[in-house]
């Protein structure tokens, strides 16, 4: 029988054939700790193997990125335990507090390759499902087992494939799209489910976008998703990697449990209302409302192409008196090429603050918080109640609303006001 | 181990996600006793679970239940709060696993909605997946757990289970 593609993983990852629903037990390509979760993988590891050793420190790797650099001692003190931990192992994969969201940090050091299996305490695992990797979120004791292991059990999940219909301009983006995914989904439309996307958007969609649509599949409760491999990623990943990339592809008769349309023809810009991310309207229906904080960066927003479109829209203006404008890029690779670029330039000129690499405001590592009735339009994945400030209104937008928005400090439509010449 | 839980049921909605159950401001918190200070306190209605749950409850979910973060502070605060077995109509995946990891008892159950009130006495049976409101005498089926899952429950955790099961190299089965 024709197998999809997580079905393959996992299956060449367990040495047997497996079907949707399996229960089995399959080998770990790479498993990774942050600054939050991964101090108790330590102890944890400690506790159950008595102080022993990893399966292949070579297999590990410890992330900096949720609050970089600490600013509370017990953070300092949960990365001085990861450090001291990839000492004693030999864990040389350790990327410290400069170098910005580690999914990011990871693909750039070509540590991700198409069908291999990595595990890690971060739920936005699954974007690196963009290049074709089964990447998922697991808690502290899935990890610590891991690191004793190298193997875990997994439910091997149902797969949809989910086709986009028809195309858009500039300037709806790649966020859009991924909002319009997650309205017609909804909060668990993918429920554990593996989502295999098709189309010629997806096609077309550069590695940037197809990590901004991966990385929101988790707010659908989706469990990974993949896009057929384009030359030019592929070409990246052998850069990065100096490995030879095999695509992996669903076979011929690969069993669906359901075909998804999604028509995007003209889609306009999109924006996620408070208080969940599936609240999702077209931005001109809430056009005017007023803001107070406009954050860019996340691991769903925060790469140089986010960055650049977020730039285009500043350049020459001023970010409105009331707004307090932070820009977050993902990685110091990203950072680095948009200060070379003279983003950093556009965005201080404008009165937008860049801040160091990191996870920023999304797991409130860094700082930005909202006080209360404050009302922010950001462009992370969650706006979930509290979340970035008790009493706070979030809602989600594209890099090039968010910078519009900024500018006129209220809500705003970029089809409106901007067209691409 | 235990196969029958009785209760009290707490009751919640659909698409109660971690930082509702657990959130994030507490997660430098390495301590289960901590944690469970803080189960389920942003969850509209009922902000003082944590202090009014006892012992031996249940608690009942909607649909997606634990969406979001990985974090197993959130299925931890549970367990050390003293809730026996979550029930829900659908589990999100990540909590699903984190609780069974940890020696949380779920039952997935699609007829749930209406089932119970809160503080209704309901009695689950985790290997069937019989739910019967003893308040209101009444009963229907969520899913039986499977095998792996049970497995690993009656080990008292994946941790257990792996060792037990020769599975961490230089750690000998049972230590």
């Amino acid at each position: 029988m024709g197998k999809t593609i997580i079905e393959k993983i996992i299956g060449g990852h367990a040495g047997k054939e497996v079907s949707a629903g399996d229960r089995v037990w399959a080998n770990i390509d790479l498993a990774v700790i942050r600054d939050f979760g991964g101090p108790n993988v330590v102890l944890e590891f400690d506790e159950a193997t008595n102080k022993g050793k990893v399966w292949d420190p070579g297999k590990i790797a410890i992330t900096f990125d949720y609050q970089a650099p600490a600013k509370v001692a017990k953070v300092a003190e949960n990365q001085r335990i990861c450090r001291d931990f990839a000492i004693r192992q030999g864990i040389e994969n350790l990327f410290e507090v400069n170098c910005g969201v580690g999914q990011h940090t990871l693909l750039e050091h070509g540590m991700i390759l198409p069908g291999s299996i990595v595990v890690g305490t971060d739920s936005h695992m699954n974007l690196l499902g963009a290049v074709g990797c089964y990447a998922t979120g697991m808690g502290t004791t899935d990890i610590a087992a891991a690191f004793a292991a190298g193997r875990l059990w997994f439910r091997v999940p149902p797969s949809v494939k989910v086709i986009f219909e028809g195309g858009f301009t500039y300037p709806a983006t790649a966020k859009d799209l991924t909002l319009e995914f997650v309205r017609v989904m909804g909060a668990d439309g993918s429920l554990f489910r593996s989502v295999e996307f098709e189309g010629d958007m997806i096609d077309n969609l550069p590695l940037s976008g197809r990590l901004t649509l991966a990385s929101m599949v988790t707010e659908t409760s989706g469990e990974i998703s993949f896009f057929p491999l384009s030359g030019e990623i592929a070409a990246f990943l052998e850069k990065r990697s100096g490995r030879k990339i095999e695509p992996v592809i669903s076979d011929p008769g690969a069993v669906y449990e359901k075909e998804i349309v999604i028509n995007i023809e003209g889609l306009r810009p999109k924006i996620a209302c408070p208080h969940t991310p599936d609240n999702v309207k077209d931005v001109r229906e809430v056009e005017g409302v007023e803001v107070d904080e406009v954050f860019i960066g996340s691991c769903t927003n925060g790469s140089f192409e986010d960055l650049k479109a977020a730039a285009e829209v500043m350049k020459g203006k001023k970010v409105h008196p009331r707004v307090r404008t932070i820009v977050t890029p993902a990685t110091s690779e990203v950072a680095l090429k948009a200060l070379k670029d003279g983003l950093y330039e556009i965005f201080m000129e404008a009165g937008a603050m860049v801040t160091n690499p990191g996870c920023a405001l999304c797991t409130i590592g860094h700082p930005g918080i909202l006080g209360e009735r404050e009302v922010a339009v950001s462009t992370g994945n969650r706006n979930f109640i509290g979340k970035i400030g008790k009493g706070a209104e979030v809602y989600l937008a594209s890099p090039v609303t968010a910078a519009l928005t900024a500018i006129e400090g209220k809500i705003t439509d970029p089809a409106r006001v901007l067209s691409k010449v | 181990m235990e196969e029958v839980f009785r209760g009290r049921a707490w009751v919640v909605g659909d698409d109660i996600d971690t930082d509702q159950i657990y959130h994030g401001t507490y997660l430098p918190i390495t301590d289960p006793k901590e944690m469970a200070k803080h189960a389920m306190e942003y969850v509209p209605g009922i902000e003082d679970f944590a202090k009014k749950v006892e012992e031996g409850d249940l608690l009942l979910c909607g649909r997606n239940f634990g969406s979001g973060s990985s974090r197993e502070h959130a299925p931890m605060s549970l367990k050390y709060c003293g809730i026996k077995v979550v029930i829900a109509e659908s589990f999100a995946g990540i909590f699903y696993r984190n609780a069974v990891n940890i020696g949380l008892p779920l039952v997935e159950c699609e007829s749930l909605p209406g089932f119970a009130e809160p503080m209704d006495i309901v009695e689950v049976d985790i290997k069937t997946g019989l739910l019967k409101n003893i308040t209101k005498n009444t009963e229907i089926h969520g899913a039986p757990l499977p095998d792996l899952e049970m497995e690993i429950l009656e080990a008292g955790g994946l941790i257990p289970y792996m060792k037990s099961h020769g599975m961490f190299p230089g750690v000998g089965a049972g230590a």
